[in-house]
């Protein structure tokens, strides 16, 4: 520890700490603009100058450490005056207009810093040259007479994303922000993620879709969680007369440590699917609007003989919805109603053979805070940056460290172009490439265990000859794995999809092999599904779908967006209900429909890839005359004289996780 | 007109000061003699502005820039991305509402147009008093300060620049 004095207050702080930290833990606030917690210190700004005993200048605290008996101040006369000098400065390089900026009037920085100075005017007046506004991209505009240079885009993008789209362009005051080689964000490399208008301090980088809606003051913030995918981001909903203005990654998420993917950020506030607000019924061959009190009872009346008949009522959910409403739906349908057909939307797809390698073997995968610290990725049959955007951040951004990133897919992918070695399989390869790469790491000695394969050159030859790639590049992949320190292996669809536990058992023997998994390190993930991907095959419902004389098929979709094979696989159904929140190809073949509450007006539990139970608040009241997803459930086994325990923590440990729950 | 906003509290402001001139009363400009205070709005846009803003500064002891434009320039500053002749033309020539073949005035008499400044730029303020427009709160603050002769500090809620 180290002891420093900050405006006569005597701090102990850990070696390394910054000065503005220290500051910052002893409850002593330091302007600054440049500086933000989840980026490099960068000292761009220079808003953030301190005065140290025994020095000549004044020093930039963001980014000077903290030295034992270093005595600072930072609100001498004389650094008050050259911050307002600097916010001078910083207000004559650019072109602001408070009057009509959206951020003006508490949530600009730059503006707030000067109104903590007190100052009324700016003694310089800008020199009145025009800097682009690029509008081209569809969720944000970057205004360049709003900037301040802080950087924090473009190291957000760099930083914490790893998509490296936004730098800086020409030098000193003409300097501009932009995308890749100067195009136009709505044609750039941008994956829109948003974090860039989360941190900037100005107007320069604004978000369309909640511009002018209100200021910070004015929002209700409710922290949520996102169920998009099954990463599980944290997220802060932002919500005024009970609309959502926007959402922001939260940044004390244990996930995501505040990052959020397009879909997180911004698919709720463009959602464009026609809501249903009423329950409907086939009558004549036409559905028509009918209370709840007669759709419930058309529903019990054609559902509750059929219970206790094996193939009576097929039921079939989303992995979108809560575990509570998973684990009802789970309940009714196959505890109590005994059908032998109750599974989710994914039928397991994503997460089924892995844990049915768990049952076997017990939980294997590990956590995805692994990635912050691999120095080698295999994606495997995982197309992470479409359907798990979050997750890859987490190693991208360190791929100009050094970090190796491998892509094995027969299908383009999106990761390939970011790639060292990007391999396009045949499908249907992966198991003989794996054993591939296994027999030349045993070939050559690099693997950390010892394992014998006898036949290690047919196995070689095997790999090349099915999968299509060449022998030279399959020996390349095998020591970029071998001799990283700590890889990480993630699977996805590819893989699972082919619902081969054996493949499972070969790529964990791989991620032995190369060190990614031994006692202290758990370095294979599989990236599941949806939200609640792994509560479902927890529960059960990851079987395939099939239609065998079952009387009447129950959807229970949500809020989840509908497959055209479900569509197809269910209009023969002799009796279709679905409950739904919005208008598909699906509902238009059901004979009743009943509405119910999306993500944000409900709340419940989510357990995201790796294993971690969190809960999403309710953040919008429901849209009158819809009905929540558990709310329904219950309703039915009512009627069907049945009760439901409706007991998830239980429920989900009925069968082994593939991952450890926590 | 922000002025007006203050409603009954500007009867204290002129039980406390005696109001000498503006450009609602018959006395447009500030005595000769001099004056304590003067209260100058919108921004330097030409050289008539220029002339009065001359002519305040030198018979006032104290004077307040009022609101943004003339704090900082404002709106009519976006003209100075463009340049006079440019503003100009856009106006009195290009404008679709204009008819065809107008003409940019140019009556010797008319003030020459400039490029827009902040009051500061071209004549020392002593108090700059920013907002779009200034709250009541903080015209009414100020004038009654200066009018018991004291100096406004404008922080907190009275700053704003919006």
């Amino acid at each position: 520890m180290v002891q420093i004095t900050i405006n006569g207050k005597q701090i102990e702080t850990p070696e390394g700490t910054t000065v503005l930290r220290a500051a910052e833990s002893a409850g002593i606030y330091i302007p600054r603009l440049c500086d933000h917690k989840e980026l490099i210190p960068y000292g761009g700004c220079r808003l953030c100058i301190v005065e140290v005993n025994g020095w000549r200048v004044p020093m930039a605290s963001c980014t000077l450490p903290v030295s034992n008996g270093m005595v600072v101040n930072t609100e001498t006369e004389a650094i008050k005056k050259s911050r307002e000098f600097i916010l001078s400065m910083l207000f004559s390089e650019r072109n602001h207009f408070c009057p009509f900026c959206q951020v003006s009037g508490g949530d600009c920085e730059l503006q707030n810093a000067a109104y903590r100075e007190e100052m009324t005017s700016w003694p310089i007046q800008p020199g009145w040259s025009n800097f682009t506004v690029d509008t081209s991209h569809p969720y944000f505009i970057l205004d360049n007479n709003r900037c301040i240079l802080c950087r924090r885009c473009v190291r957000a993008c760099g930083e914490l994303v790893g998509n490296f789209t936004l730098s800086v362009a020409e030098r000193g005051a003409a300097s501009l922000i932009v995308a890749d080689t100067d195009v136009p964000l709505g044609e750039s490399t941008c994956i829109k993620c948003g974090t860039c208008v989360q941190v900037c301090p100005t107007g320069a980088l604004i978000d369309r879709v909640s511009v002018y809606q209100g200021h910070d003051k004015d929002l209700t913030e409710i922290k949520s969680v996102c169920v998009g995918c099954s990463v599980g981001c944290s997220m802060n909903i932002l919500v005024r007369d009970n609309r959502i203005v926007r959402i922001e990654g939260d940044w004390e998420g244990k996930v995501n440590s505040g990052l959020l993917c397009e879909h997180g950020r911004y698919d709720p506030l463009t959602e464009a699917r026609q809501r249903i607000t009423t329950p409907q019924i086939r009558k004549n061959g036409k559905l028509e609007p009918v209370t709840w009190e007669e759709a419930l009872r058309t529903v019990s009346d054609k559902l509750s003989p059929l219970a206790g008949d094996k193939n009576g009522v097929a039921a079939i959910a989303s992995t979108r919805l809560t575990v509570e409403a998973l684990s009802m739906f789970k309940e009714l349908f196959s505890d109590r109603f005994n059908s032998n057909m109750v599974t989710s939307i994914e039928e397991g797809v994503p997460t089924a053979a892995a844990t049915r390698f768990a049952e076997k073997n017990g939980a294997f995968e590990g956590k995805l805070d692994i990635l912050r610290t691999a120095d080698t990725v295999l994606c495997i049959g995982a197309n992470i940056n479409r359907s798990h955007m979050v997750a890859g951040f987490l190693f991208k951004r360190n791929m100009p460290k050094g970090t190796h990133l491998i892509t094995i897919d027969p299908d383009i992918s999106e990761l390939d172009d970011m790639a060292n070695i990007a391999l396009k399989t045949k499908a249907g390869s992966d198991l003989a490439l794996i054993k591939g790469l296994q027999a030349i790491i045993v070939k050559e000695g690099l693997g950390r265990v010892s394992l014998i394969l006898p036949n290690a050159d047919a196995l070689i030859e095997q790999a090349v000859q099915t999968s299509g790639i060449s022998h030279e590049e399959l020996v390349q992949t095998a020591q970029m794995l071998a001799h990283s320190i700590s890889p990480v292996i993630l699977f996805g669809k590819g893989i699972t999809a082919q619902r081969n536990e054996s493949l499972i058992e070969e790529l964990h023997r791989l991620a032995v092999l190369v060190g990614a998994v031994d006692n202290e390190r758990f370095g294979l993930l599989s990236m599941k599904g949806e939200a609640n991907s792994l509560a479902a095959t927890l529960l059960g419902l990851d079987e395939t779908f099939k239609l065998n004389g079952h009387q009447a098929v129950y959807i229970a979709l949500g809020d989840d967006y509908v497959s055209k094979s479900l569509v197809e696989r269910t209009s023969k159904a002799p009796y279709l209900v679905v409950q739904a929140c919005y208008e598909s190809k699906l509902t238009e073949q059901a004979d009743v429909i009943l509405p119910v509450t999306i993500w944000s007006e409900q709340e419940g539990h989510y357990i995201n890839l790796d294993g971690r139970t969190q809960q999403a608040q309710k953040a919008l009241p429901p849209h009158e005359g819809v009905y929540d997803n558990t709310t329904v459930f219950s309703e039915i086994a009512a009627r069907a004289n049945m009760t439901l325990k409706a007991e998830w923590q239980k429920a989900i440990l009925e069968r082994k996780s593939s991952v450890s729950l926590n | 007109m922000s002025l007006l906003d203050m409603d009954e509290r500007i009867l204290k402001i002129v039980e406390l000061a005696d109001l000498r001139s503006s450009p609602i009363t018959d006395l447009k400009e500030p005595d000769e003699s001099g004056v304590d205070v003067g209260v100058l709005e919108g921004g330097i846009n030409n050289s008539a502005n220029e002339e009065v803003a001359r002519k305040m500064r030198s018979r006032a002891k104290i004077l307040v820039a009022l609101g943004d434009c003339a704090v900082f320039g404002g709106v009519p500053a976006m003209r100075n991305f463009c340049g006079v002749e440019a503003a100009l033309q856009r106006a009195y020539v290009d404008a679709e509402s204009n008819e065809p073949g107008s003409e940019i005035p140019n009556d010797p008499e008319l003030a020459t147009m400039t490029k827009t400044r902040a009051i500061h730029e071209v004549v020392p303020v002593d108090y700059n008093v920013p907002g779009c427009p200034p709250d009541a709160d903080v015209i009414f603050y100020v004038l009654s300060e200066l009018a018991q002769g004291r100096k406004p500090e404008l922080k907190n809620n009275l700053l704003h620049w919006d």
